[in-house]
């Protein structure tokens, strides 16, 4: 903490939002007043500014609609009508409740629904793994992103950090695959400028003609679902070609005469066919790629929202060790560098508690497993949401809304807002805000570390989550040490201090500095597999992966740190392309033409700020992007108000007649609330709950859906 | 929405907002910037860096103000991006002080 001014404390944070950027925050404080939220200056990512979604920040601390107090619902399900109780009371209902429902049914019967709605050590994915694991509920797997791409990352090169964010700025061909990262990744942004202002060709993938995609030097339309078959038509290129780099290959790769075997069935024609790009393109994109080297691929999150999207990202990830670009700085792939800090998952999540044989429900599923059409013995009788709001973000919302109407269903949320999933509690839980707290933020997107520290008081009664599964422990009769643990000493259990690339890390010097880099290297330096040294069982890029041999997985961060109960299911030592259930039908076979994309909003962060005014109208209302040839023919014009539908539900939106997609892909955005829309519905009333053929992802891009004028 | 450069960069020119835009969306002339709207990501990260507070949120222009969003839109296409900072232009400390900032 210092003195900014004669009135202003400044105090260090960083945002919890899910977001790869993870800012570093100066909080501004007068009289116990949060009065602004400031970027640091010094910080190499978040040099100064925020984001468009973090505008109000600040303000949304004191949004009048905020929930302070613990409640207990008092009208029928759904309906909204809660009354103030305390602490003790809501401890006690709870308590009396998974009493009732463990003596009838067994703790299996209580399942946590969570995800990354808090990004925190403390407060965030795994806040509640320890108490849920001690309870001996069922384990819940939390997959709604990025599993998938955990899980095929993990196969090929194992759990490493991968390429720096920051190294963009040195590479000299740089491809953002199905990324907007001017939407989702902005403070990347910066370093793909100076590296393009130095000569470098930007390319970017995308079935949408994004903001991204206008300021790339080429913007390449794929159809959605598909990466995996332009991947593998890049790899039949350069290796026909022969433009990979034998010794690169020889030394450092595993199975390249299988990936061989594999990319043959992917001549240029074929992917062209398959994913709507041009055959000259495709030669182009394999010939550059392959023949500049310090290339880079900035793979986004959507390559796995796709029944193939799991190999989809395990085929782009081959592509720098054919081509050798891991020998140089600026060179490789980016994916998710969270691998880099030295979490100690075992403490945070204590998966030695969760008792054997315990069942493992995905949380994808929920609406399957409330309403019975997911057979359960014993069934969900009581659900404890935090971090999450599924019944916006889940796919199909409509079924987990029949879930949540259950009379029999004992429901608690641990929330900041009444939010569309809160409205079916039984209990609301006031949970605090980043200002409020204190916490460590590591990030999925660079290599620095910040300890957030509380600049405010709570207000209320509200808790941070360590807190509150603190005092779920106690009510719930746990008498382990860890629940005596305070902040402080969790956050000192959290990480192994040690590890080499905490060199000079500590929380005192966190303390003092706000953040620091992990010691990995600089980013114009770095060139973590210039020989090799994958994190795999063979130390080699597995073009053929070894853990294929167990059968799909989910990485045990997703699920709590179980490691028993795995999908399991079959898969192919080499990527290959996996069709689209929805997207790829043929034309006629389907009675809804059209595909739907949902991408993440550029003024929320998924729910978060859509409620509060100035974001909305920074935002705008919920839209479809719809192409001239699919409108024209529907009497759909710019602004009309149209209703998108299938055989799972609709929802309503206003059209934007637009060339930014192409004929029989339309493009949304999740993160509306539902219950803030014309039709009280969003995007995912309409979406698949079928998973990615990894990690148990979601399918949000598969979606066929119609549209029509109202 | 987008964000604007109003009057008062107008002969100042201290383009410390160029530093601080992670989207290369200011283009310059002789006497001022603007603001290129398809660019532009809304998230203000340039309205605290100018020393005379010439940018502005689309939302938050005055009435009389409005017509800045046109002129930036169109000023954008004729004029050639900036991309770092240059020094403010010569009487740029007295307009500023002109301006009471």
């Amino acid at each position: 903490m210092s003195t900014h001014s004669s009135e202003t404390l400044v105090v260090r944070g960083a945002c919890p939002q899910d977001c790869p950027d993870t800012c570093a925050f100066l909080y501004h404080v007068e009289d116990g007043k949060l009065v602004e939220v400031t970027g640091d200056p010094d910080h190499p990512m978040t040099r100064g500014g925020l984001c468009v979604k973090l505008k109000n920040f600040a303000e949304h601390h004191y949004n009048p609609d905020r929930l302070l107090y613990p409640m207990k619902r008092v009208g029928p399900k759904g309906s909204g009508m809660f009354e103030r109780i305390s602490w003790d009371e809501a401890l006690a209902t709870i308590k009396s409740k998974w009493t009732d429902i463990i003596a009838q049914y067994g703790t299996q019967a209580i399942m946590p629904h969570a995800y990354l709605g808090h990004q925190g050590t403390l407060n965030g994915l795994t806040a509640g793994d320890a108490f849920f694991n001690r309870l001996g509920s069922t384990v819940a797997e939390k997959t709604y992103c990025e599993s998938g791409s955990s899980t095929a990352w993990i196969m090929t090169v194992g759990p490493t950090g991968g390429m720096d964010v920051e190294s963009l700025a040195v590479s000299k061909y740089i491809i953002v695959w199905g990324m907007n990262m001017l939407n989702t990744n902005l403070h990347g942004w910066p370093f793909v400028l100076k590296a393009k202002a130095a000569g470098a060709k930007i390319v970017v993938i995308d079935p949408v003609r994004t903001r991204t995609a206008k300021q790339a030097d080429w913007h390449i339309r794929i159809k959605p679902g598909t990466d995996a078959a332009l991947a593998l038509g890049m790899m039949n290129v350069i290796i026909s070609e022969d433009l990979y780099d034998h010794d690169y290959v020889e030394k450092y790769t595993l199975g390249f005469d299988q990936l061989k075997a594999r990319a043959a069935e992917f001549p240029p024609e074929r992917v062209s066919d398959i994913t709507g790009i041009p055959v000259v393109d495709i030669l182009t994109l394999a010939r550059e790629y392959a023949g500049t080297q310090r290339s880079a691929i900035r793979q986004g999150v959507a390559v796995e929202r796709s029944p193939g999207g799991g190999d989809a990202v395990r085929a782009i990830t081959c592509l720098p060790a054919l081509t050798g670009a891991w020998r140089y700085p600026g060179g490789g792939t980016i994916e998710m560098p969270i691998w880099e800090f030295p979490f100690k998952f075992d403490f945070m999540c204590r998966p030695d508690w969760i008792p054997p044989g315990t069942r493992v429900i995905n949380e994808l599923d929920l609406g399957a497993a409330l309403t019975g059409a997911m057979p359960l013995d014993p069934p969900i009788k009581s659900l404890f949401v935090y971090n999450s709001n599924p019944v916006s973000q889940a796919p199909g919302a409509g079924t987990i809304v029949e879930g949540l109407q259950r009379e029999d269903l004992f429901t608690v949320c641990s929330e900041l807002f009444i939010t569309d999933t809160a409205k079916y509690a039984d209990i609301l839980l006031p949970a605090t805000m980043q200002a409020e707290q204190l916490d460590i933020m590591v990030t999925w997107g660079h290599l620095y570390m910040h300890l957030n520290q509380p600049a405010i008081a709570p207000p209320g009664e509200c808790v941070p989550n360590v807190e509150l599964f603190r005092r779920l422990a106690k009510t719930m009769g746990f008498t382990d040490e860890h629940w005596d643990l305070d902040d402080w000493e969790m956050l000192r259990r959290c990480y192994d201090w040690d590890a080499p690339v905490m060199k000079g890390i500590t929380l005192e010097t966190l303390k003092e500095k706000g953040w620091m880099r992990l010691d990995v290297g600089l980013p114009d330096e770095r060139t973590p597999h210039a020989t090799g040294d994958f994190k795999t069982p063979s130390g080699k890029c597995e073009f053929a992966s070894s853990l294929a041999a167990g059968g799909n997985f989910v990485v045990p961060v997703w699920r709590s740190g179980y490691e028993a109960m795995q999908p399991g299911t079959p898969v192919d030592p080499v990527p290959n392309y996996i069709p689209s259930v929805e997207t790829m039908m043929p034309d006629g076979a389907s009675a809804f033409p059209i595909n739907l994309v949902s991408p993440k909003p550029h003024a929320f962060l998924n729910t978060q700020y859509a409620n509060e005014p100035t974001q909305q109208r920074r935002q705008g209302e919920q839209i479809i992007v719809i192409h001239p040839i699919d409108a024209g023919p529907r009497s759909i014009e710019q602004g009309s108000y149209v209703r998108v539908f299938n055989d799972r539900g609709a929802f309503e939106a206003r059209a934007e007649v637009s060339e930014d997609v192409s004929p029989g892909l339309m493009m949304t955005n999740v993160g509306h609330w539902p219950g803030l829309n014309r039709s009280g519905t969003a995007v995912n009333s309409t979406t698949s709950t079928r998973h990615c053929n990894l990690g148990q992802a979601g399918t949000y891009s598969d979606n066929r859906v119609d549209v029509q004028r109202v | 929405m987008t964000h604007v450069v109003t009057d008062n960069c107008r002969g100042c020119r201290y383009t410390d907002c160029v530093a601080s835009c992670p989207v290369a969306c200011f283009h310059v002339n002789e006497v001022r910037v603007y603001i290129d709207p398809a660019v532009c990501i809304d998230c203000s990260a340039c309205i605290p860096a100018c020393p005379v507070h010439a940018i502005v949120e689309e939302f938050d222009l005055a009435d009389d103000q409005q017509h800045w969003i046109r002129i930036n839109a169109e000023a954008a296409q004729r004029y050639p991006v900036i991309r770092a900072r240059l020094p403010p232009l010569d009487g740029a400390d007295a307009r500023r002080q002109q301006l009471g900032l």
